[in-house]
């Protein structure tokens, strides 16, 4: 499964023993690059936004004193990806106030009321009083899940099943655990994709936003997302702003790249990523492994040690 | 074929295919067909059109358009079994329980898909019996005993991380004693790449036995879909697919991947939240949907 992603590892030694012209060179990593990026379910527009960026470098840009000109390319390959994926820096996860409002917001099964559970159980283990709000109104057993979460984690839990109204759930919810003096409160919202029919739940996702002014509101994203991951964080972003980015499922096979495509549509940062069901299952994002994920090879860095 | 026709027509040679080619494989990926599937019916359109005599104006596209639906015409398979015929039949000669067993990874919709086919069965005059055999993610027991509760239909609940081929087991035994004629059996979401819970849902399998496997697959996904679709082909085996979430402005592309590359069949489609919200698969919505107009 693995070895059709193995592509980049003999891109670059192709690339590097080639003896082509430079340009030729170029556009076929180029093109092996972009394969490889959509295999991984990065959206098209945005591949080939950042190979044309890419291109440019390569052909604009001199190397600096004793480094060739095909070494500095690949070094300009890495770079670009880094940026693309926010950065290199591991993001502070931290909250920068007290207390701190986080809305989950995200598509229908994408891992909300899991990753609000995780984000309890990351926070608590760090010492702040978290406090989880139930804004599901829609389905099947919300409620109890993000309950049963709660006391599997052992944080304080607000919900009202006899209330429909998500915004006015929030509103009561944060002065609930406001009087509880939480520092942390997160809000579970109901899964949407807002198309067609579903535009009406766009309207509920800002009036929730409306009633608690959240300190970020975090798009929850199911790595196996494809294509529509851009089109959807823009969505999302266009109501509500998306603050950070958290990927979920990454235990699976799927590579992630629709997290790529997310980042690119709202500029918001990567924040976490789920590895699995269990609460404990939640890490913050290392950028230089994302990268080795999507370009299917353990150790990007050692290639570009020698490089 | 008089000189005439010959005049009026022209060959479509390899290097008129290539790049129009190379954008139609785009469009289908865009439109998230898995890339290694685009390929293969990229280099199978392109067999059967190069040669091709085509009046001279013509816009090779449209040829290749042409032959993608003669594609899945010839190549999609549909469901060789109608839901309701076949439970009829076993209860008449067998007077058993037809079961329709749900899989998949997690979040993809079994659980929603499995209240709407009850609702399906209902509305066709037979009342299904649902089976809470997944123990281990929260709140899954009350979210089916919800949808049972306003489906009125009889559900088998469970303990939390108890056995779920056990709770599986006694669904069906209190299906057969209560001469239900169809159950409808919940599992928990599992990773196609988590061994130890993919045994369990073979253990699950192997305890009741199963008329119908569905993999449940999400039509937002990438290229993920085929990876789920082989390995649970592989690993544990179903009949067809219950191909959900639909309605999210989504292009097709995830029905033809997963059909080309198992030849399984695709039973439904889920197209939203609510009951009502499953349609029965046909190739012409496929088309449809893939193709725009056509
Ligand atoms: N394997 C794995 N499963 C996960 C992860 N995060 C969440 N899940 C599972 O994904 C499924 C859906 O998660 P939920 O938290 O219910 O998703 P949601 O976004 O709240 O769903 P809706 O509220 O219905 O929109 C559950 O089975 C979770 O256990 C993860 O990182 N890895
Ligand atoms: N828009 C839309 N949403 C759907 C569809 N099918 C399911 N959903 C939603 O997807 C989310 C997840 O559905 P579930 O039925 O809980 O998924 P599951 O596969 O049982 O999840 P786990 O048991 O946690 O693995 C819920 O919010 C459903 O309402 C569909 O066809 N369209
Ligand atoms: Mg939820
Ligand atoms: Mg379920």
């Amino acid at each position: 499964m693995s070895n059709i992603f193995s592509g980049i590892k003999e891109a670059i030694k192709k690339f590097l023993s080639s003896t082509s012209p430079y340009e030729q060179s170029v556009e076929e990593f180029i093109r092996e690059l972009q394969r490889i990026l959509i295999k991984s379910d990065v959206n098209v527009k945005v591949v080939f936004e950042f190979t044309s960026k890419i291109r440019k470098r390569a052909l604009e840009e001199k190397p600096p004193q004793g480094v060739s000109r095909r070494d500095w390319f690949i070094k300009i390959v890495y770079e670009e990806l880094i940026s693309l994926l926010g950065g290199e820096e591991e993001l502070n996860v931290l909250p920068k106030k007290k207390p701190y409002v986080i809305m989950l917001v995200g598509v229908q099964g994408s891992g909300k009321t899991t990753t609000a559970a995780k984000l309890a159980w990351y926070y608590k283990n760090r010492g702040y009083r978290v406090g989880l709000i139930a804004a599901d109104t829609f389905r099947a057993g919300a409620y109890e899940q993000l309950k049963q979460l709660a006391e599997k984690v052992g944080v304080e839990f607000w919900g009202d099943k006899g209330l429909n109204d998500p915004a006015e759930i929030s509103r009561k919810g944060l002065e609930y655990h406001l009087s509880k003096k939480a520092e942390i409160i997160i809000i579970d919202t109901a899964g949407r994709h807002g198309y067609g029919e579903e535009s009406k739940l766009i309207d509920e996702m800002k009036a929730i936003a409306d009633a608690v002014k959240p300190d970020e509101v975090i798009l929850v994203l199911d790595a196996s997302i494809g294509q529509k991951a851009y089109d959807l964080a823009k969505k999302f972003h266009e109501a509500t702003p998306i603050g950070s980015i958290i990927i979920t499922k990454l235990d699976g096979t799927a590579k992630g790249g629709g997290a790529i495509s997310a980042i690119a549509a709202t500029g918001a940062k990567v924040k976490f990523v789920g590895t699995g069901e269990k609460v404990d299952e939640i890490e913050p994002f290392r950028p230089k492994n994302f990268a080795s994920r999507i370009l299917g090879m353990g150790d990007i860095e050692a290639i570009l040690e020698r490089v | 074929n008089s000189l005439a026709e010959k005049f009026k027509t022209k060959e479509i040679k390899p290097e008129d295919f290539d790049e129009i080619g190379n954008d139609f494989l785009l469009e289908l990926v865009e439109n998230d067909v898995a890339y290694s599937v685009a390929e293969e019916i990229i280099n199978t359109l392109k067999n059967t059109i190069i040669g091709k005599r085509v009046p001279k104006n013509s816009d090779i596209k449209e040829s290749i358009k042409e032959a993608l639906v003669d594609f899945i015409k010839k190549n999609i398979p549909e469901p060789d079994l109608d839901i309701i015929e076949a439970i009829k039949n076993k209860q008449a000669k067998e007077k058993k329980p037809f079961i329709i067993i749900f899989m998949g990874i997690n979040g993809v919709g079994k659980t929603t898909s499995i209240a709407k086919l009850a609702n399906y069965i209902k509305k066709n005059g037979m009342t299904p019996l649902i089976v809470a055999a997944d123990t281990f993610r929260a709140g899954s027991q009350e979210q089916l005993q919800v949808h049972a509760d306003r489906l009125g239909v009889p559900i088998i609940r469970a303990k939390y991380n108890s056995d779920p081929a056990s709770i599986a087991f006694d669904g069906i035994a209190y299906a057969e004693k209560k001469n239900i004629p169809v159950v409808l059996i919940d599992t928990a979401g599992r990773m196609h790449v988590d061994r130890d819970l993919i045994n369990e849902l073979k253990k699950i399998i192997d305890v009741v036995g199963y008329d119908l496997r569905l993999l449940v697959i999400d039509a937002l996904s990438g290229n993920d879909s085929v990876e789920q679709a082989i390995a649970y082909e592989k690993n544990v085996g179903y009949e067809g697919f219950f191909l959900t979430k639909s309605d999210a402005d989504t292009k097709g592309g995830v029905a033809l991947s997963i059909s080309v590359e198992t030849k399984k069949p695709i039973y439904f489609l889920g197209t939203g939240q609510n009951y009502d919200d499953i349609v029965p698969f046909n190739k012409e919505w496929l088309i449809k949907t893939l193709l725009g107009e056509k």
